[in-house]
């Protein structure tokens, strides 16, 4: 009775969810976070499931420990050794003005003020030949300075190091040398793209998190491995794939997004298993919402991230491979208001968990998304949880009459357009991915997950005439569930600018096999079966003189061919695709990106039973749902667990289950499809 | 606070939404499809959407001064064809600064009229640099062009479109007169559909919403950008302020330039009134109208209310008064090619001549010059040209409760990036030998003004040629209450033989291998006496290298002692005169 189990801790809930690989049975578990001891809160989850911890084949675990300590800036004191020159790189950044109405813009504050910022000299150029050797009496000095000032770890980042990693390599030595209690993060080994500020800053956030992260997993490890999980043990990195504990702990900045990129690959898995290529996902939760686009198969990977970016505000760059997730300030505790102009709003501002939505009855006095979702029968007051919580009308009513008074509104009508408005904001968010960067969302498919998603997918699929809606399987534990369809995965990505044309076959070749043998390494130090093992070669490629590059596949067999011609047409249809024109430049290769996957054997989606399942005891009745334009109707509401398979029901209608709500519009159809997912549908469309 | 009405405030602020994000999108999609790294990475344009009196519906600017500019261009267009005089599909270029609407003729401007059933009810416009567009030297923009002749070919607003096909007389002409028109064109074209992604969003909104709601929400979202900006008005100290500053010279090396202004707030109106600048100048620093104008918006927005939308509404209480042939008023033919060398100052002396009284909105002076830098050449590994084109970052100044940022871009330049190193030392034949704070001695105050940067770019090719323009080069950035000035920004030409020259501008100086260019850009101005900054914030600053003890004794009156560097009360009490 082997067992896979994902735990993904949340800000709010941990999650827990189990798959046994014989008959594909989920066992699901939500607790409250306890921040205080995530640890604790791990161990906990699994006794509180009362599974056999000896049965667990595989365990995978999505954390918020690392992007905690950065948004917290409770992480370690870090100092930085770098090139002499250019010890102010961390604080000049790239200069841009975010905010640039604002004259009182502050940029981001450096994570290692300057007095721990030390110079050696050193120089490598752009090719990664020495023009200065090491001067090994500056790196003494500085790393005296470090031990006198009581610094947890150092950051290591040259110019041009990751075109030779000779001089940082040696710095650890001495720093281990004279100092081995400071933690070391050398730049290459966390990125090797070009870009000093980007690799500084992301080297220095690796060591800011590294002595958190490692005493985290190393305890959650022992902890677990005392309980009898004797498994191996795997961290949810943001690339979308997994990493054993024993590496996570030493390039803990991969799991940034440890957390959101779960639902992203849960998204992929469902849309493989239903025969749809290109989908979005769509997770709404308690105070965002995020999207990101999966095309033909493929959950986008960038190394774009940046931490808390906002319209008016830098944030800090993180050189390292995230899926490509956009954030917008819209969830269930969203808050409506007034300007001074008299303009309405729904968000950034968030009630959060705590106090939560006005009719949590927790203390929250703000009208919120899920105030209004309750007002107009979308929200079952006694069915909150699975009725764990009521949810008190009268205190929605008093916070939305905020909005409705100085308008002269009826509760209801407010209460509608604080879900328009929200619904716009997301509606952005879903344009963004897709028709921002040359996609057409008519050829794609929602997926509709997280608390809040079944609420509000079914309005947004249709404004954006999407082809269709599907509500997944306990939508609110979506992430945790996407966690166990993973597979382990490593980036190795290398800046070499040189053009991309035939007679420098020979030096693609190497560089592809040099990263293929660190690929493999890695793997083995993982102790993951190199027979397992599947390649993924890209060239980050752009025309000669411009500054988009596209990620470009390379086939193994154009390696061993030396078709290049192959690629450089994908490359032309790619770019035509993204930036609507080709060009007859000369081509070049920026970056040599590899994927290494370990591939998990998974468990297949199984379709599950009809019995059990009756369309009288799952209509619970109907209720006056609120929808705008059409006013209110009455509208079935029909128990989730309970309607039978492939049967169509139309709209309007509210599906409930314990932790969600899923709405249908009127002229919309709902099935429940051979793997209990929610398929909404236009009728006729 | 909100007037009844017919209409309900969602589908105003959905409708606000979908015109905004219009506009958003119309952006993106310029940037995606542009050809030039000028527009898709330094953002060297915007995108506007105007109801059919050419009122500014919603923007999205790369750069700030470019807000509101584009209603200008609308209104020549209006003037020139009439509504009636528009066909569905037409598209008209304009670029003459002459004329209303333009910056430098390098700032083409597209305005196509979108039509809702048969009729023009409102336009989109873009504007985004060319790279060329003739002139006498290569990019069109020069420094020392003595007329608008100089400085490229102009469009006085004709169409590039007629009904949705592009007029090919027009299309020649601007091929025969770029040095690089294949690119040109592309752009052109680029440009030209991406106000088409904006119209068809435009006809969708009105095809939900009905024509008549659409138009009804525009009305009350205006009104209430001018109810936010009159509620803001009403807090901000009412009277006349003036300011004057000087700009280092003429263009082309004469005397200091005067710039004045004299600001009028009342409760509803913002007057910025610039009698007393200075003649239209012989070199090309000349601010077109248009541009001064909409650098005055700049302004005025930053003070009024920086975050949130702007629209026509938001600008109505704003009035700008300049006399004709000013430096800020030019009269033809007079150049105009490197017109934010005076723009800038623009809006610099309207926070000048506001700070004393709205420290809470105003930060000090800062370096204000784009500090732009051309090096170029034929790298000897390639023999092809190379140019690398970019801005400086510089000094902020400190304002009430904030130390100035160190190394920002200047107030014309927003989500403007500066080059990367590595990324430089690949693409150009050159060695960055340091690219530091230029902790400099200046801007000292109770909070204290941003440091400028200081690059050296050693040659590693046989030859290659320097421009940069760096205003702010005598006058430095001015200190606000108390706090002190900061310090002039400077290019330093730095040969193997020994020789150094220090400029604020520099033409194709040629330079050959291990020669060096330094640039340096300046600190922001301090606020408040330095005596009373926090003895703990000027150790800190001793203990960064950012003041020196020798300063902290002698300009903050704080005494630090020992090893690790500590405060000495008593001796600081003393120099206090506490």
């Amino acid at each position: 009775m082997a067992k896979r189990v994902a735990i993904d801790i949340g800000g709010t809930f941990t999650d827990f969810v189990s798959l046994d690989e014989a008959t594909s049975a989920v066992t699901l578990g939500k607790e409250l976070t306890t921040p205080a001891n995530f640890a604790d809160g791990v161990t906990h989850t699994i006794e509180k499931s009362g599974l056999d911890t000896t049965e667990f084949r595989q365990f995978v675990h999505g954390t918020t420990v690392v992007i905690n300590a950065l948004t917290e800036r409770k992480g370690a004191k870090v100092a930085l050794i770098t090139t002499k020159g250019f010890c102010d790189v961390l604080e000049i950044q790239r200069a841009n003005r975010t905010g640039m109405y604002n004259l009182f813009y502050r940029k981001p504050e450096p994570f290692v003020p300057r007095r721990f910022r030390f110079e050696v000299r050193e120089r490598l150029d752009y090719r990664g030949e020495v023009l200065q050797p090491l001067v090994e009496e500056d790196v003494v000095a500085a790393v005296e300075e470090c031990k006198k000032a009581g610094i947890e770890a150092i950051a290591v980042c040259y110019i041009h190091a990751y075109a030779n990693h000779a001089h940082e390599r040696r710095t650890r030595e001495i720093i281990n040398e004279l100092y081995p209690e400071a933690a070391v993060t050398l730049s290459h080994e966390i990125t090797q793209e070009w870009r000093e500020y980007e690799r500084t800053n992301t080297t220095v956030m690796n060591a800011y998190v590294q002595p958190a992260a490692e005493l985290y997993l190393t305890t959650l490890e022992e902890k677990l491995s005392g309980m009898g999980a004797g498994c191996t043990k795997y961290a949810m990195q943001s690339n979308g794939g997994t990493t054993a504990f024993a590496h996570a702990r030493r390039v803990p900045i991969h799991l940034v997004e440890s957390g959101p990129v779960g639902g992203v690959i849960g998204a992929e898995a469902i849309a493989r298993v239903v025969g749809e290529k290109s989908v979005i996902a769509f997770d709404m939760g308690g105070t965002t919402a995020k999207v990101s686009l999966i095309d033909d198969g493929r959950v986008k990977i960038n190394t774009d991230y940046h931490l808390e970016k906002t319209t008016t505000w830098a944030g800090y760059p993180l050189k390292i491979p995230v899926v490509d997730i956009v954030e917008v300030g819209a969830g269930g505790g969203s808050i409506a208001w007034i300007d001074q102009g008299g303009a309405l709003h729904v968000g950034p501002r968030s009630a959060g968990a705590d106090p939560g939505p006005a009719c949590y009855d927790l203390g929250g006095t703000e009208p919120t998304v899920t105030d209004a979702n309750l007002l107009t029968g979308r929200l079952n007051p006694d069915y909150f949880l699975g009725g764990e919580m009521r949810l008190n009308v009268e205190k929605a009513e008093a916070a939305v009459r905020k909005i409705a008074e100085p308008f002269d509104l009826s509760l209801l009508d407010a209460a509608l357009g604080i879900l328009r408005l929200a619904n716009a904001n997301m509606q952005a968010a879903l344009e963004r991915v897709s028709i921002e960067r040359g996609y057409d969302p008519r050829d794609f498919t929602l997926v509709a997950y997280g608390g809040a998603g079944g609420l509000h997918g079914a309005w947004l699929a249709r404004e954006l005439r999407m082809r269709k809606v599907i509500v997944p399987n306990a939508p609110g534990q979506f992430s945790a569930w996407g966690m166990l369809m993973t597979n382990l995965r490593h980036d190795f990505i290398r800046t070499r600018v040189i053009p991309c044309d035939s007679s420098r076959l020979d030096y693609i070749v190497s560089s592809f096999s040099a990263l293929e043998e660190e690929a493999r390494a890695q793997f083995e130090e993982e102790g993951f079966p190199l027979s397992r093992v599947v390649i993924e070669r890209f060239l980050d490629l752009r025309y000669k003189g411009q500054e988009h590059t596209v990620r470009t596949p390379v086939p193994k067999d154009v390696l061993k061919s030396g078709d290049l011609e192959k690629v450089i047409s994908t490359f032309h249809e790619l770019h035509e695709q993204a930036y609507s024109f080709r060009q007859d430049d000369p081509v070049e290769i920026v970056n040599f990106h590899l994927v290494g996957w370990g591939t998990v054997d998974k468990p297949p989606l199984q379709p599950i039973a009809n019995s059990g399942r009756d369309l009288g005891r799952a209509l619970k009745g109907e209720r006056l749902v609120h929808f705008e334009g059409v006013g209110p109707t009455q509208s079935k509401v029909y128990e989730r667990s309970l309607i039978p398979l492939e049967t169509p029901l139309l709209g309007p209608a509210i599906i409930e289950e314990p932790a969600c709500t899923t709405v249908v519009y009127p002229e919309q159809q709902v099935q429940v499809d051979r793997f209990g997912n929610l398929v909404i549908t236009e009728v006729g469309g | 606070m909100s007037p009844k009405r017919s209409i309900d405030p969602f589908t105003v602020e959905v409708i606000k939404r979908a015109l905004i994000s219009a506009a958003e999108q119309m952006f993106a999609a310029f940037g995606r499809t542009s050809k030039s790294s000028v527009i898709y990475e330094v953002l060297d344009y915007g995108c506007a959407i105007t109801d059919d009196k050419a009122r500014m519906i919603a923007q999205a600017n790369g750069i700030p001064p470019f807000i509101g500019v584009l209603t200008d261009a609308v209104q020549e267009v209006i003037d020139k064809f009439g509504l009636d005089g528009l066909d569905e599909g037409d598209i008209i270029i304009l670029n003459d600064p002459y004329m209303g609407g333009a910056t430098h003729q390098n700032d083409v401007v597209l305005v196509m009229p979108v039509f809702y059933k048969g009729r023009p009810i409102m336009f989109a416009a873009n504007k985004g640099h060319w790279n060329d567009i003739g002139g006498k030297d290569p990019g069109s923009w020069s420094p020392s062009a003595t007329d608008i002749y100089q400085e490229g070919i102009q469009f006085p607003a004709v169409r590039l479109f007629r009904k949705g096909e592009e007029v090919r007389d027009i299309v020649d002409i601007i091929a025969r007169n770029g040095r690089i028109p294949e690119m040109t064109l592309g752009d052109m074209r680029a440009q030209a559909a991406s106000l088409q992604v904006a119209a068809d969003r435009i006809v969708k909104v009105c095809d939900k919403y009905g024509l008549d709601t659409v138009l009804e929400s525009i009305e009350v979202y205006l009104e209430q950008g001018r109810q936010e900006a009159l509620e803001e008005l009403k807090k901000l100290p009412k009277g006349e302020f003036t300011a004057e500053e000087y700009i280092d010279d003429d263009g082309l090396g004469g005397d200091p330039v005067l710039v004045k202004v004299k600001v009028t707030i009342t409760d509803d109106r913002f007057v910025v009134d610039y009698t007393g600048t200075a003649k239209t100048c012989r070199g090309p620093i000349n601010a077109p109208l248009s541009a001064l104008k909409s650098t005055a918006k700049f302004a005025y927005k930053a003070v009024v209310s920086p975050h949130g939308d702007a629209n026509e509404g938001f600008f109505a209480p704003l009035e700008v008064i300049v006399p004709e042939d000013t430096v800020f008023n030019p009269k033809r033919p007079a150049p105009i090619s490197t017109y934010w060398e005076s723009d800038s100052y623009a809006g610099d002396i309207i926070w000048k001549a506001l700070a004393d009284v709205m420290p809470d909105r105003i930060t000090a002076g800062h370096f204000l010059s784009v500090c732009g830098t051309i090096v170029s050449g034929i790298d000897d590994r390639t023999g092809e040209w190379f140019f690398s084109v970019e801005p400086n970052a510089g000094g902020w100044g400190a304002g009430k409760g904030k130390d100035g940022e160190s190394g920002l871009v200047c107030s014309g330049d927003g989500e403007t990036y500066v080059l990367s190193i590595e990324v430089a030392e690949t693409r150009y034949p050159l060695v960055v030998d340091q690219f530091a704070l230029n902790i400099a001695d200046g801007g000292h105050g109770q909070w204290r003004g941003g440091f400028g940067l200081v690059k050296d770019y050693r040659i590693t090719n046989s030859q290659a040629f320097v421009t940069a323009s760096f205003g702010r080069n005598k006058f430095p950035p001015w200190g606000l209450a108390g706090g002190m000035d900061g310090t002039p920004n400077l290019v330093e030409v730095r040969k193997t033989d020994g020789t150094v020259e220090r400029r604020g501008r520099f033409s194709n100086e040629v330079l050959h291998r291990g020669d060096v260019v330094r640039f340096i850009t300046g600190m922001g101005g301090g606020y408040g006496d330095p005596r009373k900054r926090d003895p703990q914030a000027v150790l800190n600053d001793v203990l960064d290298g950012y003041v020196t003890r020798e300063t902290a004794e002698r300009v903050y009156g704080v005494a630090i002692t020992g090893e690790p560097p500590q405060i000495d009360e008593k001796r600081t009490q003393r120099l206090r005169g506490g």
